[in-house]
């Protein structure tokens, strides 16, 4: 990691200092332990503040949308991804972002740390050779990191970028097999009825931060649907009615787009399994339409285009 | 007697007891979150946690409240108020910088020409029972911000963990009423008293974040248009997790629904959504996070201080630790501060 | 407020693009096919136009039904408008029935100008089936 860190800076400093980027938007260390920060550099002498670790897990690509200058990002291979689905629909343009791509075998789960430490607060803590080195006040972990490794990372197919202008690294293993739907595979082999309880109960959690859709990057709407007035089509009420439909429709809006960064359900206060929702349409856009979002430039979006043969057996 | 102990282990039959008489709020689990629940016995509730994950204000100040109700007929329209407290209220478990939070919440909606009948009401018929701190957390700031671990501003009784019991002090005459029915608590001992006291010296000690907030209201005057607000509202990403749960941010929308019933309501509204300041020209004055996160530092820590004579934060480090991209108000604070 | 008799007859909201599935529908009023009266129906230019909030819109507000209909691939007035919707439909329905809405509550047809009794046999099966589902419950808002 260490290694990574400094050609990581190195990478930046030569990008800010040729020319090539007004901007490198990449990790900054936080003020809590196991949390980094996105870090906006534009002049050399603050690369130091560049970092790279087992808790940079925001997807920096939300950053991208909408932006005139030119940007160099730190992408892992989620965030590779959403800038190319961001790319192919056009909100990001190709040739104004440096891409410097960091293979990645995984990010941790604060939650599942904070989870193990049941309550008791983590002051300090020590990421290295596959371990969390977690300390507080009269205790001391030591982690294996694929225990607290986020759900997203260990069934990813994607460890790599599949885009980039630079590679910062050592490409990571891949993992093409791994069962990323089984999540969504037990729920669905239950009843309606469960799954309507589960949902239910799982949503009611929800405090409409929208934590979840303001950190991911396919959530570029100018105007969300839930704030349009005039109509309004939905309540920014917390009723079940109006959480679970502002939930539906934002899975809705991200099928057949979303690269399962996970940043949505790490970002919620509430620790609600959003995941569960979203990965249902990325799986349902699999299966129809033998489609992955996030892989090819050449990609066309699936609700933007249709076959005469696409499947129509809920149609009568 | 203004001091009397209970034995932790018979602290579920108090809340049972309390439940039979009032509506109890008090933190309880759903599985990785503990906020503040109406409790109906005495297993529900969790006390050995650092602070819970919502604020308390939502008992006073609800997420979606009902105002009024209305039908319209074909000359006049009906309106029903909100129905009457079914009873007086407890709340359990609230830590110094939370119950202090209702203190600056009374000031906010008691001010200007009309009261505000809906939090006021709640609050008049409710009695705060608070729990000091004994190992604050490292975002803990509330020394620095005119609180403390052991604060009584809004409590009527406030209870100290003393490992096997609590120590419970009362603070205000409502207090002293609510714990005279439970005539079988025992008096504490001078004993308990010190340790409870020597308990709180160190928690006091154990705060480490220390800020620096001298001054910062003419300060922040001088600062509207520092280059600082550029570098906070880069990263930030509008969301609402910092105002939500802040224990003293209380702003609202309110609106009209005609489902069934037709109503109008009040809803937690934040700041920093696009929404807030959008004009009816389609123009808006804070248009991005930059502009609303200024806002909000200037609203917690000059307007309100300009207005009400203290700042509109308690130091319960919620945002720091909530916020999706870790921005943290004591680097703000200090930046503030440095200037 | 459902009263028993109105729990019987749930009453279902259908959308019909104008140059198929609508004319089917007044064929096999023309030609006297009987079908039950609980459609209520919305006239739109194509199934194309329907957007998804309009059928989560219809289930908050509780209707006990919802029905699209369209003409056949290849028979689109507007050339393609029912295969882009196609897709759209059957994202949305995979998702609302995942999420335990009664699969039944949201039901898609292919009806033509020509079709006037499979109108009626739609209307039948679609009605059959959401009264077996009974009231809505699930997203509604009271």
């Amino acid at each position: 990691m260490g290694n990574v860190e400094n050609s990581m800076r190195e990478i930046a400093q030569e990008l800010l200092s040729e020319g090539k980027v007004d901007v490198i938007v990449g990790y900054g260390q936080g003020t809590l332990p196991l949390r980094t920060t996105p870090c906006f550099i534009n002049k050399a002498e603050d690369v130091p503040k560049l970092v790279w670790n087992a808790s940079c897990d925001a997807n920096l690509s939300r950053y991208l949308v909408g932006r005139e200058d030119k940007v160099g990002v730190v992408a892992k291979g989620c965030d590779a991804r959403a800038i190319l689905v961001c790319t192919v629909e056009k909100q990001i343009l190709r040739e104004n972002v440096v891409i410097i791509g960091v293979p990645c075998p995984g990010v941790i789960d604060k939650k599942k740390v904070e989870a193990k430490l049941d309550g008791k607060e983590a002051l300090d803590a020590i990421i290295e050779d596959e371990e969390i080195k977690v300390k507080g006040e009269e205790f001391e972990y030591v982690l294996p990191i694929e225990d607290f490794t986020c759900d997203s990372c260990l069934t990813c197919r994607h460890r790599n970028p599949p885009i980039y202008d630079v590679l910062v690294g050592e490409k990571a293993p891949e993992a093409p097999d791994a069962d990323e739907f089984a999540e969504v595979s037990s729920l669905e082999s239950r009843s309606a009825e469960e799954r309507w309880a589960h949902f239910e109960e799982e949503l009611s959690k929800c405090i409409r931060c929208y934590a979840c859709r303001n950190v991911c990057p396919l959530c570029y709407c100018k105007e969300c649907f839930v704030d349009q007035t005039m109509p309004a089509w939905f309540g920014k009420t917390n009723r079940l009615s109006d959480t679970m439909i502002y939930h539906i429709v934002r899975a809705f809006h991200v099928a057949g787009r979303c690269v399962d960064c996970g940043a949505c359900s790490r970002a919620c206060p509430m620790d609600i399994n959003l995941r569960q929702l979203v990965k249902k349409t990325e799986k349902i856009v699999r299966e129809r339409f033998n489609y992955e979002a996030g892989i090819s430039l050449e990609e066309v979006p699936p609700l933007g285009e249709f076959k005469m043969q696409d499947a129509q057996e809920f149609i009568r | 007697m203004n001091w009397k102990v209970i034995a932790k282990k018979k602290m579920p039959a108090l809340i049972e007891e309390l439940t039979k008489e009032y509506q109890v709020f008090a933190p309880v689990r759903n599985e990785s979150v503990v906020s503040f629940e109406r409790v109906s016995s005495g297993n529900e509730t969790v006390l050995d946690l650092h602070n819970t994950k919502k604020p308390p204000k939502e008992v006073f100040l609800p997420q979606n409240e009902i105002l009024f109700t209305y039908r319209v007929g074909q000359e006049s329209v009906e309106i029903e108020g909100a129905p009457a407290l079914e009873r007086e209220m407890v709340l359990l478990g609230v830590r110094p910088c939370d119950a202090r939070g209702f203190v600056l919440l009374d000031k906010f909606f008691s001010s200007g020409e009309q009261e505000d009948f809906n939090y006021l009401r709640k609050r008049e018929n409710a009695a705060t029972v608070g729990l000091a701190c004994n190992h604050p957390l490292s975002t803990c700031f509330c020394t620095s911000i005119g609180g403390s671990p052991f604060g009584k501003e809004g409590m009527d009784l406030l209870l100290q963990d003393l490992n096997d019991k609590y120590l419970i002090e009362m603070v205000t005459e409502k207090g002293k009423k609510l714990i005279e029915k439970f005539p079988w608590l025992r008096g504490a001992e001078k004993a308990d008293i010190e340790k409870g006291k020597r308990l709180s010296e160190d928690a006091e000690k154990a705060i480490r974040s220390k800020l620096s907030v001298e001054g910062l209201s003419e300060k922040l005057d001088r600062m509207f248009d520092d280059p600082m607000w550029d570098q906070i509202g880069l990263k930030c990403v509008g969301c609402g997790v910092c105002t939500f749960l802040c224990p003293t941010c209380c702003c609202f929308d309110v609106l009209d629904e005609e489902t069934e019933e037709a109503k109008r309501v009040r809803i937690w509204d934040s700041c920093q959504f696009p929404l807030f300041t959008l004009q009816g020209s389609g123009h808006n004055p804070r248009s991005s996070a930059k502009e609303r996160m200024r806002q909000r530092i200037m609203h917690k820590f000059s307007y309100f201080v300009k207005n009400f004579g203290e700042s509109f934060c308690v130091g319960c480090g919620r945002c720091i630790r909530e916020c999706p991209v870790n921005q943290d108000i004591r680097e703000i604070i200090d930046g503030i501060s440095t200037r | 407020m459902k009263t028993v008799e109105m729990e019987r007859n749930p009453k279902i909201l259908a959308f019909l693009c104008n140059w198929c599935s609508y004319a089917g529908a007044d064929l096999a009023g023309i030609g006297r096919m009987q079908y039950p009266p609980n459609i209520r129906v919305v006239r739109v230019p194509c199934s194309g136009r329907v957007n998804p909030y309009f059928i989560i819109k219809a289930l908050q507000r509780g209707w006990d039904g919802v029905l699209v209909s369209g003409c056949h691939p290849g028979d689109c007035h507007y050339i393609s408008g029912n295969l882009v919707a196609r897709r759209r439909f059957a994202v949305l329905k995979d998702l609302l029935e995942y999420l335990g809405i009664e699969p039944g509550r949201v039901n898609f047809s292919w009806v033509s100008a020509a079709e006037g009794e499979k109108f009626a046999n739609v209307v039948n099966d679609v009605v059959d089936k959401v009264k077996a589902l009974g009231p809505a419950e699930r997203l509604v808002k009271v």
